[in-house]
């Protein structure tokens, strides 16, 4: 009964869709981007070269958070050619419906993927590429190096009551609560003890000045002086060196919380033969080598890695294969899971 | 009055009414209504296949205590907020009624709603550059007293100043616009006749521009109880207010059953501490 | 004029300077900050004119500006229009069903705005309405139009009925009696309305971002979707030249025209 009604509904409403989007009807010239902010495919010099290159123009849209790009894929279906995808949403949002199947055979640069990313059973099910490979990283610890020396090593610093009222980390009771099972030797992704990871995020609490949210508040909160430990994207922390702030970034001995995230085709998009063009081109070391230089984070490609000069900072974070085993890549979570991690987050900040 | 002039008053009134409240019907009631709806599923109805109708997202308000608790926090918050506005905005509203004349009471009077034409999101990061330790006012009160310094920055009392300054002017121009019209002669009648200034203002000023008042609370009050970005911003961990939960289901999780519910359980209270409030508001008149 | 008055008119003046300065303060620390070199708004300041260079050259962000300038003025005429008119009908009649209305000015202003603005999406989507300029609008509107009423409405509390009623007597027409006798005893009531309705459109997030097309971003749109990466002072130069150029309209305006309610 449910299920009919809801095929019902779905109809009803993807006929609404059609015509209420006829005013949104885009040229055929014309390809639609949803990504975050500032994140590498609205790069200017990007889009004019891909312009260029096929005469295709490139728009973008933006999220704010992965649980509203997902809002956003199932209410504006046909909006969309590309979307970002961290892959721990790519099964959920195949499982909806909401992308289709990657045909790779005319993606020249798909060959050239690392195959721990490239082939990433989260994207590639069964053999089938539902996301391909773009960038990964890893959030680990970012420490004001005039202030903390000898460079840490381990995720106890977080703990160190040398640095209390100095630390912070991101406002995100999933990734706190994966740090803390790192710091407790757990499997960040299989976390058997979790009541020992809630008492170990509330000693935390009396360390933490304040929560960091977004690249800007961690890079005035910083630059300010009011934490000198924390948390940190190493795609951000790179930005930040770049700019001229005394971050050091380290991955501790314990791990660090890795992400890989894809670029995929909506199944509504209208224009996929672009949309594959634009992603192969947008995982081209031409392009990678660039976008690197203005801060980026580490590309799925072996070959763009390759391409880039020795002092490039994902580079030389990267560079020894021991640290990049310490990281460990986000799997998917079941709604319920999150739904458990959030409020155990929130129990924790509302104790304190 | 007559039964036929007040048929010819419903027509007028149903004319003057229709515009806005059918504005506010396509674009917020029946949009709200959906949400209403949601609220009382077992989950979105895009994302999950088995979803069914069920009380449990209200009854999850009484089972975890974190809900009524960040609540009343979130309550007393708008409370403070609200009585500091008052505090600050009402004789500044007087002096600018009674006090101030002509071209320069006009000018006042734009002057006090323009900084609300900047961002908000601007306006809560150059508080942070104000009140944090190093910061604007830790630099000027140390050149004045060395040895002193403050930080505001990551308190209650910042979440308390940044809601104040967003808030402040609605208090201002509506305790402004009742003070405003009240008529001069009697209250010089009372001051001839030798009342003080306290009964002036308890006895005239305040009964008669008490709904102008009470309107610029009301509309402090209430958005501030469901407010989280200033909270979050510049409470830094004590930023923990209901607003972020609400928020939460929306952004962390995907359960927007539960943060519709939670809404409309804040929407309930906020209505039913305003219909409580109404009584008193009409007797004080 | 005794003495004690005269103080207290220097006492008064001094409060309403204290509160214009802390009204100011943010404002003053934006406008600082967009002249000062460092890009994480850190001291101490090294003066530059960088910022408003780099933004002369950011069409996006100039563009993004006009384009929440004219949807706020869109917003403000449409809401004050309609929102006077419906505080005259709650304050001059009495009906069945009055108060229901006034509670329903309450939803819009005590749901959250993420709230409101997922619920419009999703309705918009079911009923055909889609995203763009005049879903942004419908919704602007929609948000300012309590904010209209309830300032008129208090503005009207203090207004008597009998003077309608004596225009009235006197031959005058509902129209003539509202346009000669209602309005103008309402016009700094209906002047803060607009005021408020326009702050509200122009610093309007939720909305514009879920129900403008991709592409056609609005200022408070671009400024929170670029806080993931980082503001840059061209945001404060932007925010200061806006509240210059609107602090010149209004005292020129303030000079010519009179809504202050002087009697």
């Amino acid at each position: 009964m449910n299920r009919i009604n809801r095929r019902v509904l779905l109809g009803a409403m993807s006929a609404a869709v059609l015509a209420g989007s006829a005013g949104l009807a885009m040229a055929a010239g014309e390809i639609r981007v949803l990504n975050w902010q500032g994140y590498g495919t609205d790069e200017a010099f990007a889009t004019e070269a891909f312009e260029k290159k096929t005469g295709v123009k490139v728009v973008h849209d933006y999220f704010t958070s992965e649980q509203e790009m997902l809002t956003k894929l199932r209410t504006n279906p046909g909006a969309y050619d590309v979307v970002l995808i961290n892959s721990a949403f790519t099964g959920q949002a195949k499982a909806e419906g909401l992308i289709a199947k990657i045909d790779t055979s005319d993606m020249p640069n798909v060959k050239d993927l690392a195959p721990s990313m490239g082939q990433n059973p989260d994207l590639v099910p069964g053999g089938d590429v539902y996301g391909v490979a773009w960038t990964w990283g890893a959030t680990a610890l970012a420490v004001n190096k005039d202030k903390v020396t000898p460079l840490p090593t381990s995720l106890a610093l977080l703990w160190d009551p040398q640095y209390a009222g100095k630390v912070s980390i991101r406002d995100d009771g999933v990734e706190a609560i994966q740090f803390a099972a790192l710091a407790l030797g757990q499997d960040m992704n299989d976390i058997k003890d979790l009541e020992a990871v809630k008492a170990k995020l509330k000693a935390l609490m009396p360390q933490i000045k304040t929560f960091w949210s977004s690249e800007n508040d961690w890079n005035q909160f910083f630059s300010a002086g009011d934490f000198t430990v924390s948390t940190f994207w190493s795609g951000g922390a790179g930005r930040s060196i770049t700019k001229g702030l005394p971050v050091a970034f380290v991955v501790p001995q314990e791990g660090a919380v890795g992400w890989l995230d894809s670029l995929a085709i909506p199944a509504t998009s209208k224009n996929q033969d672009a949309a594959r063009a634009f992603i192969n081109w947008m995982i081209d070391p031409e392009f990678y080598v660039q976008w690197a230089a203005k801060g980026a984070p580490s590309s799925a490609n072996a070959k763009a890695n390759a391409a880039l000069p020795d002092s490039d900072f994902n580079k030389q974070a990267f560079a020894d294969p021991a640290v990049v085993a310490r990281v460990h890549f986000m799997k998917p979570l079941s709604d319920e899971t999150r739904k458990a991690y959030t409020e155990l987050w929130q129990d924790v900040k509302t104790a304190q | 009055m007559a039964q036929a002039t007040s048929r010819r008053d419903a027509l007028r009134a149903g004319v003057l009414l229709a515009p806005a409240y059918l504005w506010l019907t396509v674009a917020v009631f029946l949009p709200l209504s959906a949400m209403l709806f949601f609220s009382f599923l077992s989950a979105a109805p895009f994302t999950s296949a088995n979803w069914h109708v069920t009380g449990l997202n209200y009854a999850e308000f009484l089972t975890r205590s974190i809900y009524p608790d960040l609540l009343g926090r979130s309550l007393l918050l708008a409370a403070i907020v609200t009585l500091a506005c008052v505090l600050i905005g009402y004789p500044c509203a007087y002096v600018l009624a009674r006090q101030v004349k002509g071209r320069a009471r006009e000018a006042l009077f734009l002057l006090i709603i323009l900084p609300f034409w900047s961002n908000s999101l601007v306006r809560i990061f150059s508080w942070a550059i104000v009140l944090r330790g190093n910061g604007i006012i830790d630099h000027t009160l140390g050149a004045l007293l060395p040895f002193v310094s403050v930080n505001l920055m990551f308190s209650y009392t910042a979440v308390v100043i940044g809601l104040v300054h967003s808030y402040l002017p609605y208090v201002i121009l509506t305790s402004y616009l009742a003070l405003q019209a009240i008529d001069e002669s009697i209250l010089e009648a009372a001051r001839s006749l030798g009342a003080p200034f306290r009964t002036i203002l308890f006895r005239l000023l305040l009964p008669l521009s008490l709904q102008g008042l009470a309107a610029g609370a009301v509309l402090i009050f209430v958005p501030v109880a469901g407010s989280f970005m200033e909270p979050r911003i510049l409470g830094g961990k004590h930023g923990i207010f209901y607003g972020t939960l609400i928020e939460d289901q929306f952004v962390a999780t995907f359960n927007w059953p539960l943060g519709a519910a939670l809404s409309f359980i804040l929407l309930a209270v906020v209505l039913v501490i305003l219909a409580a409030a109404s009584p008193i508001l009409k007797r004080a008149r | 004029m005794s003495q004690p008055r005269g103080i207290s008119r220097v006492l008064g003046r001094g409060y309403v300077g204290l509160v214009l300065f802390f009204l100011y303060a943010p404002i003053l620390v934006m406008a600082l900050m967009s002249f000062n070199a460092s890009e994480f708004y850190a001291f101490p300041l090294s003066f530059t004119l960088d910022w408003y260079r780099r933004l002369w050259g950011n069409a996006g962000i100039v563009a993004s500006a006009w384009r929440s300038l004219w949807i706020a003025v869109a917003t403000t005429a449409i809401a004050t229009v309609l929102g006077t008119a419906a505080a005259l009908a709650l304050f001059r009649y009495e009906f069945r069903g009055k108060r229901l209305l006034q509670a329903l000015l309450f939803p819009p202003i005590a749901i959250p705005w993420l709230i409101i603005g997922t619920a419009m999406l999703i309705f918009f989507f079911w009923v055909g309405i889609g995203r763009g300029t005049p879903a942004v609008i419908l919704g602007h509107v929609a948000l300012a139009l309590p904010y209209v009423i309830v300032v008129v409405a208090a503005r009207l509390q203090t207004f008597d009925p009998q003077l309608e009623e004596a225009a009235r007597s006197l031959g005058a027409g509902q129209w003539v009696v509202t346009r000669d006798v209602t309005l103008p005893w309402i016009a700094s009531g209906v002047v803060a309305g607009a005021l408020f309705a326009f702050a509200v459109s122009f610093d309007q997030f939720v909305v514009s971002y879920f129900l403008a097309q991709p592409g056609d971003a609005t200022l408070p749109v671009v400024i929170y979707t670029a806080i993931r990466k980082g503001f840059t002072p061209e945001i404060n130069a932007i925010s200061t030249i806006i509240i210059a150029v609107s602090m010149a309209v209004m005292l020129a305006a303030s000079r010519f025209f009179k809504f202050g309610g002087e009697r």
